[in-house]
């Protein structure tokens, strides 16, 4: 169980350090941010103007609350749900051939692709474990607790 | 259950705090968005002054004067089976934009227009800002697109032309 603590711990850092680093790039420049949106064509300009103001900030405050450990699981809920969205984002993108840049990290975004996809389907990983983890990792083969 | 809807409660307070830290921190941006602003682009003029908006009849009045250099934005399949006669295909993308060297080579203070598809397409605004940043002074981004310009019944030229 320790160990299984220790790799809890390490995932919460991971994972909500990156969105907070990922929000902090962003809300900084959320006109950027905005037309990195936009580019999706998905939404239209006010709503895109929208997410990008609020998108940030939501990364960043479940991001601080998974770090430090406050409602560890709501915010590992938060960012399971916007990495399913971000998935579920970059499929559409790829499957209607559109070249954009993914706007995950502000300035340092690349191509929306697989890759993009790749690293979004890690960081689900933990958060996911984090969701359905109360004090430690769920032992193999089990059902995770609801 | 209960767990379960503690856990919702709380991501929602966490959601709402974002929204009122958003409207907070960004309240100058709110402002101008009810203002007005950003309805057609969230360029800021001001970190590019060389960039315009421009009307189908500006830009035509431009091409048909022969004083500006027009650049189609749209990839190049589009482009061979039509594009406003005399322009030059340089497709623009948000990941990968290069700028031709004899492009380049042009005088700064040349007119450039550019488009893209119409509708809500981005690139000839991302093509914009990299010919801006490329130093050149006056670049005209005509919002109608290719659209308008086929709508219009104005002329079209097909092939391959200059690149």
């Amino acid at each position: 169980m320790p160990k299984n603590k220790s790799l809890l711990l390490v995932f919460r850092l991971a994972l909500g350090g990156l969105f907070v680093y990922a929000g902090v790039v962003k809300v900084f420049d959320p006109l950027d941010f905005a037309q990195d949106i936009r580019n999706y064509r998905l939404v239209g300009q006010s709503l895109s103007f929208m997410a990008a103001l609020v998108l940030p900030w939501l990364e960043i405050l479940a991001g601080v609350a998974l770090a430090a450990g406050i409602w560890k699981r709501a915010s590992a809920l938060i960012i399971s749900g916007l990495l399913v969205f971000f998935i579920a984002l970059t499929l559409v993108t790829i499957a209607r051939g559109l070249d954009v840049e993914c706007g995950c990290f502000g300035a340092l975004s690349r191509k929306s692709g697989f890759g993009v996809i790749l690293e979004d389907l890690g960081m689900l990983f933990m958060g996911l474990v984090l969701l359905f983890s109360k004090k430690g990792l769920p032992p193999m083969g089990t059902v995770p607790p609801n | 259950m209960s767990e379960t809807r503690k856990i919702v409660r709380q991501a929602l307070v966490i959601g709402a705090l974002s929204v009122l830290l958003a409207a907070a921190v960004h309240f100058p941006l709110v402002k101008r968005l009810v203002r007005g602003e950003f309805r057609q682009t969230f360029l800021v003029q001001a970190d590019y002054p060389g960039i315009r908006l421009i009307t189908l009849q500006e830009a035509e009045d431009l091409w048909a004067a022969g004083e500006a250099v027009v650049f189609d934005a749209r990839p190049e399949r589009p482009f061979r089976e039509g594009h406003v006669p005399r322009a030059r295909n340089l497709p623009a993308t948000e990941s990968k934009l290069k700028v031709p060297p004899d492009v380049l080579g042009l005088p700064r203070e040349r007119t450039l227009v550019v488009y893209c598809e119409g509708g809500d397409c981005q690139s000839s605004l991302a093509l914009a800002k990299r010919l801006h940043d490329e130093g050149f002074k006056d670049i005209r981004v005509m919002t109608g697109g290719w659209e308008e310009w086929i709508k219009a019944g104005l002329p079209v030229e097909a092939g391959d032309a200059e690149k």
